[in-house]
């Protein structure tokens, strides 16, 4: 555990490098959030925007460590290859988790503080659980194709590859509601959206543990 | 008895193999790897602390697989691998403390005063000659009993080249302790070295304690009327620079022995280099 917590430490401390940036950022969208709660309800929209724009920080993290080949070094200290693919995840997962948190609180706290609104708690729970599993989607196909490619070829990829995934499962969805239109239909949807929360927790124990094999497989196999 | 054996090592890429490489480095001693860029040093290195898969032979260090050994007990300096250049030496200081037992802080500290390394700024600020001394401070505090340096010494102004090969030299006082070390700076191995092996393609063309070296090799100048009345079985290479022929005396005792007239100089590791890459074994003399 003391050498997951050295992983993390090593990446918080590249973020620790642009923490104006970060610090700034999120000063800007909180502004945008606060005023924008006056008019509007913001809270998924602010929910949305902390974890589509903080959500994925994580990755710039790789691209520090390859422009210093650190995975070398890493390797040549008492670290194993798992340990290492382990704190990149732990340290996607819980930086995403950490968004998701700051996000929820800015924006739930906004829109009830500032412009009085009463917020239905259990809708913004769940469509904050499906963000979040939008953006551990993200994550789970980046960090193998970053594995498997290296940064600059693996983001590339990594782009193409969850829009052929949505589309295939939308495929397979649209032919499922023209074989079986008593099952697949808007109650179906209804019924998904209503266990969704505890849904999306399967679902990103699952991606990230799927995820985490790939990456651990490449990575075992990896020439450094 | 050895802390670090390699056995029939093999590793193939497209474009280049290393081939059969053999190395015993046993305990209180240091072996230098010499050879030109691109020969097979560091990927020796790579295949030792296992960053590579290798596609035959083995390799054990302190008697044990290479893939069972924790590094805890290695310290190791990669030319061309560190820590992301954002960080500081603070940051080092901490992460070491977490990824290592033995982590000694204040020898840490000790050394990066000793070293004039400031701790305000990070890495990306430093020379390369400043990174290099970090990394071979962060290889010397955990209390390792094997280092492998890659070369360490690349970048080092003179008087800290000094430095460090003195500390690698009281490091190996400790007779559980060793070396393995490459480098293409080879008068650093001269000082340091208790084995040379030479490296050219990938595989290893000499093997020889420093001594035996010394005792063994040395360079003859002659001149063309000379170089064509010496037997070409007493020397080894011959390298024409102008009109001088400068021949690679691999027997020293047997060369005397015939032509005793001759006065066979001292060879350093650099000219020995030179001589075994650039150097012809058929003189030519019809």
């Amino acid at each position: 555990m003391e050498k997951i917590r050295g992983l993390l430490l090593k990446d918080l401390f590249v973020f620790k490098n642009y923490r104006k940036n970060i610090i700034f950022s999120m000063i800007v969208f909180v502004m945008v959030i606060l005023l924008g709660s006056l008019s509007y309800d913001m809270v998924f929209t602010g929910i949305t925007l902390f974890l589509l724009v903080f959500g994925l920080n994580s990755l710039s993290t790789f691209s520090y460590d390859e422009n210093s080949e650190v995975d070398k070094y890493l390797l040549s200290l008492p670290l194993t290859r798992k340990e290492v693919v382990v704190g990149k995840y732990l340290f996607a997962f819980l930086n995403s988790f950490l968004i998701l948190i700051l996000g929820f609180i800015i924006s739930v706290g906004s829109s009830t503080i500032v412009s009085g609104r009463i917020i239905d708690i259990s809708k913004v729970l769940k469509n904050s659980m499906l963000l979040f599993t939008a953006v551990s989607y993200l994550l789970c196909i980046n960090i193998p194709c970053i594995y498997k490619w290296g940064m600059e070829k693996g983001r590339m990829q990594a782009a193409i590859l969850p829009v052929f995934i949505v589309f295939a499962l939308g495929v397979i969805y649209f032919t499922l509601m023209i074989l079986f239109p008593n099952i697949f239909n808007d109650s179906f949807l209804k019924m998904i959206y209503d266990i969704s929360f505890i849904l999306c927790i399967i679902l990103n124990i699952l991606m990230y543990y799927i995820s985490f094999m790939i990456s651990f497989n490449i990575y075992q196999n990896k020439d450094l | 008895m050895y802390n670090l054996e390699v056995e029939h090592l093999e590793k193939n890429y497209d474009d280049f193999k290393l081939d059969d490489i053999n190395i015993k480095l046993p305990k209180g001693k240091i072996i230098g790897l010499i050879g030109e860029n691109g020969s097979g040093k560091t990927t020796t290195i790579k295949a030792i602390l296992n960053l590579i898969n290798i596609d035959k032979g083995s390799i054990k260090i302190f008697n044990k697989d290479y893939k069972d050994v924790s590094h805890e007990d290695i310290g190791v300096v990669l030319d061309d691998s560190f820590f992301s250049n954002v960080l500081k030496i603070d940051d080092i200081n901490i992460l070491m403390k977490h990824f290592y037992k033995r982590w000694d802080e204040i020898l840490f500290y000790k050394y990066v005063e000793e070293y004039k390394l400031p701790r305000d700024v990070s890495i990306k600020k430093f020379s390369s000659g400043m990174k290099m001394k970090l990394k071979v401070i962060c290889a010397l505090c955990h209390k390792a009993h094997l280092l492998i340096l890659d070369e360490a010494t690349n970048g080092l102004d003179p008087v800290f080249r000094y430095e460090i090969l003195d500390l690698f030299s009281k490091f190996v006082e400790n007779k559980d302790n060793s070396i393995f070390i490459s480098s293409h700076i080879t008068s650093d191995l001269e000082h340091i070295a208790d084995y040379i092996i030479f490296i050219d393609n990938g595989k290893i063309i000499l093997d020889i304690k420093k001594k035996e070296l010394f005792k063994r090799f040395g360079i003859v100048d002659v001149d063309i009327e000379d170089f064509k009345n010496i037997d070409n079985s007493y020397y080894l290479k011959y390298l024409k620079y102008k009109d001088i022929y400068k021949l690679l005396i691999d027997d020293k005792d047997k060369f005397l022995e015939k032509y005793s007239n001759y006065k066979i100089k001292e060879i350093n590791i650099e000219e020995l280099m030179l001589m075994f890459l650039k150097g012809e074994s058929e003189h030519g003399k019809d």
